[in-house]
């Protein structure tokens, strides 16, 4: 070895840190430090929702356009929930991946042909528990859609029952944005609760920024528990007595096919939902994405509508202490908490509920807005007998006359105008 | 305060199916609001000396004007168009508040409510009446009233742009999402109960308000590519050849993706109801939409029917094809034309204004109605009970236009 060539070699060899391993190697540094990122807790609806109903162990179907982080949502609920997350890309798969591969044996006739299950799903069972996400489930061939009602519903996979620890979760691209997309058949869409998955613009910012949202989990209160399914099966069986027809009811027009539709199956589903929000207390709003999932928009809303029914007063509370009543804030509900009260004073009218009715309506005015007793006390005043002394507690509602007066010349007087004008 | 409630009273009395949103709102007085106006949490603020100025009809007016912003959702749709069009500034967001009042303003007056002296209409900019805020939007530029109406602001309810006096999301009383739609709801459910007494405006937005209509096109497309694409047509799985997979698995049985293309055969009504803008773009529509699903152009065939069907084309000489007819339409006559030829059609999209007879029982292939919407009326002079039927059971309508 020549002098010469002991000083060369430090020039010919790149350094160190330019070898092609290490150039990787600083390219994962960069990487790492990229994907350092904190997370910091904010409320998220739609991520509460999704907890609830997989807790509730229902298949849940979130709509949502591709790449607006329905994945990244699951990993974050697999964490939460310690459950690994097993990722089934359904539009690639064939239906026999999802019912089974028939197996020719030695003889058919005799040992029959087993349906083997696919590995993902020996490995499912193996650990007992875990979360299922079929993702793309629009764009997959309506064969294979129906092999997936089995899955969804039976949780079967070939021959394979998946265990009680496993939860669903699909996800599906919506129609506008899927343009090769095959639409859901009304009865696989039964069967889930539909999640719309929308971003939030400030979650997306802030999340590139560094700082993705944590949710606060809903956690299931285990003394709420009997409360929770004695007033979900109060509200649905009390609801569905008075909507007979909302019971079941096939989606008709062109837009709604694909999504919630209510039917037995799915009220079950909402009442379960219904029980769940409740034991965990969260909000009406995730109760309200949950149970209109669950039946579609207009049954959601109406059963939602009558769970508000349900919070007023009681008015046979309010008539037993007037002076001490508490009215809803809202003027919509109070008025409705009023006119409970006139009704319940006309299904069994006596002098001293009639008296009582007044001191409400005193108690109204007191409170909150005027304007709002006129329709009730016309109605109370109606239910007079001759008999009957007129309460010294209607003297104090003379302003709410007043108003009504002023309301009405108004109204004739336009009724004039229109009635001169056409003249 | 009184001169206010009795306002709404008088609005409650007129428009007996807004009564549940009017009392809903929560009123709060503040002298810094230049006249009336509501946020999107369903607080209304007022300002007393405009209350003072203004009569208790007029002031009704008001009342359901801004509720009307609300009940239309005008602040969220406001700002996603604000978004969309990255349109802010103040000059913009009168825009919007004037868009939302020409909505809004068309067919809330009369009928127990005055018309105020200085209303904005669509009819100043020459624009025609009952389009949506965003039509009105994409098509006027406003130029010319923005000075007009510097003045006028009907808080963030209008425009989905916060306002200094405004309370924000967590001041007291406001509303939640779900409150407000439980109350649009109501709204729309006492709408729908008396159909009578609402003008066409409000029903027409108590049947969309929870269910948006979509693009006709996308509703065409995904019912002829489920028809199309239904077991036993089209693209599907069998096992009548093995699968490239098989050879590394022996003793298991793979099926194999196999496509069957879909003959499709387009009926059009060519009778002299439905005008051939119409026809075109609906042709047009099916067409690509059938060539996306696989289906060869060879496959697709059209036949143009009134009274009698003329024969099928195939899409190929369609293009330049000359839609003949006019007069009465008779439909039965072309579903017979369509399944006449051999081998049938695998799904028939039928194009029409539905004023025709159906064929009485199911053809063997599936159906796509695309329905041409019109008003309802008498087609037959001489019998003034005459209706025609809708289209049957058995198909998919999708409403064109």
């Amino acid at each position: 070895m020549t002098v010469r060539t002991l000083l060369a070699t430090p020039t010919q060899t790149p350094a160190p840190h330019e070898s092609p391993a290490s150039r990787l190697a600083v390219a994962g540094d960069l990487l790492a430090l990229l994907r350092c990122t904190t997370t910091e807790p904010r409320p998220d609806e739609q991520l509460e929702a999704l907890t609830l109903a997989v807790a509730a162990d229902l298949p849940v179907l979130l709509w949502g356009e591709p790449g607006i982080g329905k994945t990244a949502a699951l990993n974050q609920l697999a964490d939460s929930l310690g459950l690994p997350l097993t990722t089934v890309i359904a539009s690639v798969h064939e239906p026999s991946d999802f019912s089974g591969l028939p197996i020719v044996g030695e003889d058919p006739a005799v040992q029959g042909v087993p349906m083997a299950p696919p590995q993902w799903a020996v490995e499912l069972v193996a650990a007992g528990r875990g979360l299922l996400f079929l993702d793309e489930l629009s764009t997959a061939t309506p064969a294979v859609q129906a092999a997936l009602l089995r899955v969804v519903l039976e949780r079967r996979v070939g021959s394979l029952q998946l265990p009680p620890g496993v939860r669903i979760v699909a996800a599906a691209n919506p129609r506008a944005s899927a343009a090769d997309g095959w639409e859901l058949s009304p009865p696989l869409a039964n069967r889930f609760v539909h999640l719309y998955w929308v971003h939030d613009r400030d979650v997306v910012v802030r999340g590139l920024g560094g700082v993705w949202p944590r949710a606060t989990l809903p956690s299931l209160d285990p003394d709420r528990l009997a409360d929770a399914v004695a007033l979900a099966r109060r509200a649905v069986c009390g609801f569905l007595e008075a909507r007979p027809t909302l019971i079941h009811r096939l989606p008709n027009s062109e837009t709604r096919r694909g999504g919630a539709w209510p039917s037995p199956r799915s009220w079950e589903a909402a009442l379960t939902l219904l029980a769940f929000g409740t034991a965990a207390g969260v909000s009406r709003e995730v109760l309200a994405l949950l149970v209109r999932g669950a039946v579609g928009d207009g049954p959601g809303l109406e059963l939602l509508a009558h769970l508000d029914r349900m919070d007023l007063p009681n008015p046979e509370d309010l008539l037993a202490q007037p002076p001490r009543a508490e009215l809803p804030e809202r003027g919509d509900l109070r008025q409705a908490a009023l006119e409970a009260v006139v009704a319940a004073v006309g299904a069994r009218p006596e002098q001293a509920r009639w008296d009582a009715a007044w001191t409400v309506l005193v108690r109204a005015l007191e409170t909150g807005a005027p304007d709002l007793l006129v329709a009730p006390a016309t109605a109370l005043a109606g239910l007079r007998r001759d008999t009957w002394e007129v309460p010294a507690a209607m003297e104090r509602l003379a302003d709410v006359i007043g108003i009504a007066r002023t309301a009405d010349r108004s109204v004739d007087r336009v009724r004039a105008a229109a009635k001169g004008a056409r003249r | 305060m009184e001169k206010l409630l009795a306002a709404r009273l008088h609005a409650v009395k007129v428009r007996p199916y807004l009564a549940a949103a009017l009392f809903a709102l929560h009123i709060v007085e503040d002298r810094a609001v230049p006249t009336m106006g509501v946020d999107a949490h369903w607080r209304c603020y007022v300002s007393p000396a405009f209350v003072a100025r203004m009569s208790v009809e007029d002031l009704a007016g008001v009342w359901v004007h801004e509720v009307s912003h609300l009940l239309r959702d005008h602040h969220e749709r406001g700002a996603r168009y604000a978004r969309e069009h990255e349109e802010h500034g103040a000059f913009q967001r009168l825009r919007r508040n004037i868009a939302a009042d020409f909505e809004i303003n068309d067919d809330i007056y009369g009928d127990g409510l005055p018309r105020p002296a200085g209303v904005v209409l669509p009819s100043r900019l020459r624009l025609s009446d009952g389009l949506l805020m965003e039509e009105y939007l994409r098509t006027a530029s406003m130029k010319g009233l923005a000075g007009d109406l510097a003045w006028l602001d009907c808080g963030s309810g209008a425009d989905g742009e916060p306002r200094p006096w405004e309370l924000g999301p967590d001041g007291a009383q406001g509303l939640t999402r779900q409150q407000r739609d439980a109350v649009r709801f109501r709204v729309t459910e006492a709408i729908k109960g008396a159909p009578g007494e609402a003008p066409a405006g409000w029903r027409r937005w108590a049947d969309e308000a929870f269910q948006p209509p979509q693009p006709w096109r996308q509703l065409l497309g995904a019912a002829i590519r489920s028809a199309a694409g239904a077991p036993g047509v089209g693209e599907n799985h069998s096992y009548r050849r093995p699968s490239r997979r098989s050879a590394s698995l022996p003793g298991v049985i793979l099926p194999s993706l196999r496509r069957t293309p879909p003959r499709v055969c387009v009926v059009i009504d060519t009778s002299g109801s439905v005008s051939d803008a119409e026809l075109g773009s609906a042709l047009l529509e099916v067409a690509a939409i059938a060539r996306a699903v696989g289906g060869r152009r060879d496959l697709v065939s059209v036949v143009s029917c009134d009274a009698a069907a003329g024969v099928a084309v195939p899409l190929c000489r369609a293009e330049s094809l000359e839609l003949v007819g006019g007069g009465g339409t008779d439909l039965r006559s072309g579903f017979a034309t369509a399944l006449r030829r051999g081998p049938g059609p695998d799904v028939i999209v039928a194009l029409t204004d539905g004023q025709t007879p159906w064929p009485s029982e199911r053809p063997p292939c599936r159906t796509v109605v695309g329905l041409f919407p019109r008003p309802a009326r008498r087609v037959n002079e001489n019998d003034e009970d005459y209706e025609p039927d809708g289209p049957p059971d058995w198909a998919r309508v999708v409403t064109i236009g």
